[in-house]
């Protein structure tokens, strides 16, 4: 699950021009580390959903990477 | 005093007053990043009287019609020498400038209005109780509701602390620092600011507009900022503020009543209470918003919004037409057909969506990079799929889901 989230956090950087990252740390930031917009993190959602089933914001803005982990686990 | 905090630089108004003083040129067409810039080349334009266009700065000349050459070019104006900057906020309120302000697109092409300050400043208020509020500035400075936000602040000399853009750490810092008190803001904004942490006492009005808002976010918004009493704002681009709500509902101000009419639950508005424009149509002098309401009490005016009858799509504030980023991935060749629409999200409230017919293979990323070229960022759909072909409704047209 964890690679899959990766795989999604690139895909955006990618399309934002940024570099893809290696690995994804629990305390990293979404806006902060991530480099995530509101759009971006609105894109992050859709794309999780497709997967998961899970709208990870449902209950307002999570924060780290960490906090997605544990909404899908 | 200060005038406005921008990444940690701070302007105070003799600044200001000093740099408006002394300039000997402005730029009519100004594209640019630094926001005190912006408001200094637009205050000196409307102490001279002068045309003064505001243009985003991240969109092409080409998108607005305007020729590339005349982007950031100067014009020579003579200096001035207002003596306190109560006489210079006084001459900016008496100002005869034009200020043309281009919608989102709801045509295709962003169209052009054509304000004077007397109606981007209907709503501005002004006297001792308004005096050193601090305000939180979430709105682009180009768009009508960054215009409304700086006038209010500007009339009173109130300070400015710009929050567009920034991290939510960043803005609770900001908020905390500069001891604000009041924030204007689209709901995606506050969305930003969820979940509850922390109480901000200093805030004491919280006002959502652009957006129908929903009552579990002010819920939360009201528990962050305890002290704040909160309202919703109805503006447009072509109007300027027109009406505020009191909790959920909107009323319609004594002032405006005659020229407010409600007609199949859509507002319309008299032509007198538009800026100029050669695109707007208006039927026997009132102009469809396209905008429609619920009446809760139509005796005292009450009412509160429904959505809108033509099919603009609010992404996190910002109004997308369908039909001009269908038009835009048109012009790919690979691409054979395709469908934008809206998609409920719980960040934006709303994600723009594309369902593409291919003629050749042409992956995700050179799509939007191709529409990048041709579309302000908030245009660009969020979410792509590849489809064999477009569901179509009953008169052939691709249907919006």
């Amino acid at each position: 699950m964890e690679e899959k989230v990766l795989e999604i956090v690139n895909q955006i950087r990618k399309n934002n021009n940024l570099d893809g990252l290696s690995n994804l740390n629990k305390t990293d930031n979404l806006r902060d580390d991530l480099g995530f917009t509101s759009f971006d993190l609105a894109e992050l959602t859709v794309k999780i959903e497709d997967v998961y089933n899970i709208d990870i914001f449902e209950d307002g803005l999570v924060n780290t990477v960490g906090e997605i982990f544990q909404k899908l686990s | 005093m200060l005038f406005l905090v921008d990444q940690n630089k701070s302007y105070t108004y003799n600044n200001l007053l000093d740099d408006v003083n002394k300039e000997t040129f402005y730029y009519p067409y100004f594209r640019t990043y630094n926001i005190y810039s912006f408001f200094k080349n637009f205050i000196i334009a409307l102490t001279r009287n002068l045309p003064i266009v505001l243009i985003d700065e991240d969109i092409k000349s080409s998108q607005l019609s305007i020729d590339e050459t005349l982007i950031n070019q100067t014009k020579e104006i003579s200096s001035a020498s207002f003596e306190s900057i109560y006489s210079l906020i006084d001459n900016v309120f008496n100002s005869n400038s034009d200020i043309i302000i281009y919608t989102s697109g709801t045509t295709g092409q962003p169209k052009k209005v054509v304000h004077k300050l007397s109606s981007l400043a209907r709503s501005v208020r002004n006297g001792d109780r308004y005096n050193n509020q601090v305000w939180g500035f979430a709105y682009n400075p180009t768009h009508m509701a960054g215009t409304q936000v700086f006038l209010q602040a500007f009339r009173n000399k109130n300070t400015l602390i710009n929050i567009f853009k920034l991290s939510r750490k960043d803005i609770y810092d900001a908020i905390k620092n500069y001891q604000i008190t009041h924030i204007s803001a689209t709901s995606t904004y506050y969305r930003l600011l969820l979940p509850f942490e922390n109480k901000f006492p200093s805030i004491t009005r919280v006002t959502f507009g652009g957006e129908k808002s929903d009552v579990k976010l002010h819920q939360t918004i009201a528990s962050i900022f305890p002290n704040a009493k909160i309202n919703n704002i109805y503006a447009s681009t072509e109007a300027g503020t027109i009406f505020a709500s009191k909790g959920e509902y909107f009323y319609i101000p004594n002032n405006i009543k005659e020229k407010v009419k409600i007609k199949d639950d859509e507002i319309l508005l008299h032509k007198s209470l538009l800026g100029k424009t050669d695109n707007i149509k208006v039927d026997e002098d009132f102009y469809h918003t396209g905008d429609l309401i619920e009446w809760l009490d139509e005796e005292k005016y009450l009412f509160k919004f429904n959505g809108r009858k033509n099919e603009l799509i609010n992404v996190g504030g910002y109004k997308v037409n369908p039909s001009e980023v269908e038009d835009a991935l048109s012009t790919i060749p690979q691409i054979k057909q395709s469908v934008v629409y809206g998609k409920s999200n719980s960040v934006l409230g709303t994600i723009l969506c594309a369902d593409i017919v291919l003629i050749n293979p042409i992956p995700e990323n050179e799509i939007r990079m191709e529409l990048n070229k041709m579309l302000q960022n908030y245009k660009i759909p969020r979410r792509f799929k590849f489809v064999e072909k477009l569901e179509l409704t009953r008169t052939g047209k691709a249907k919006r889901l």
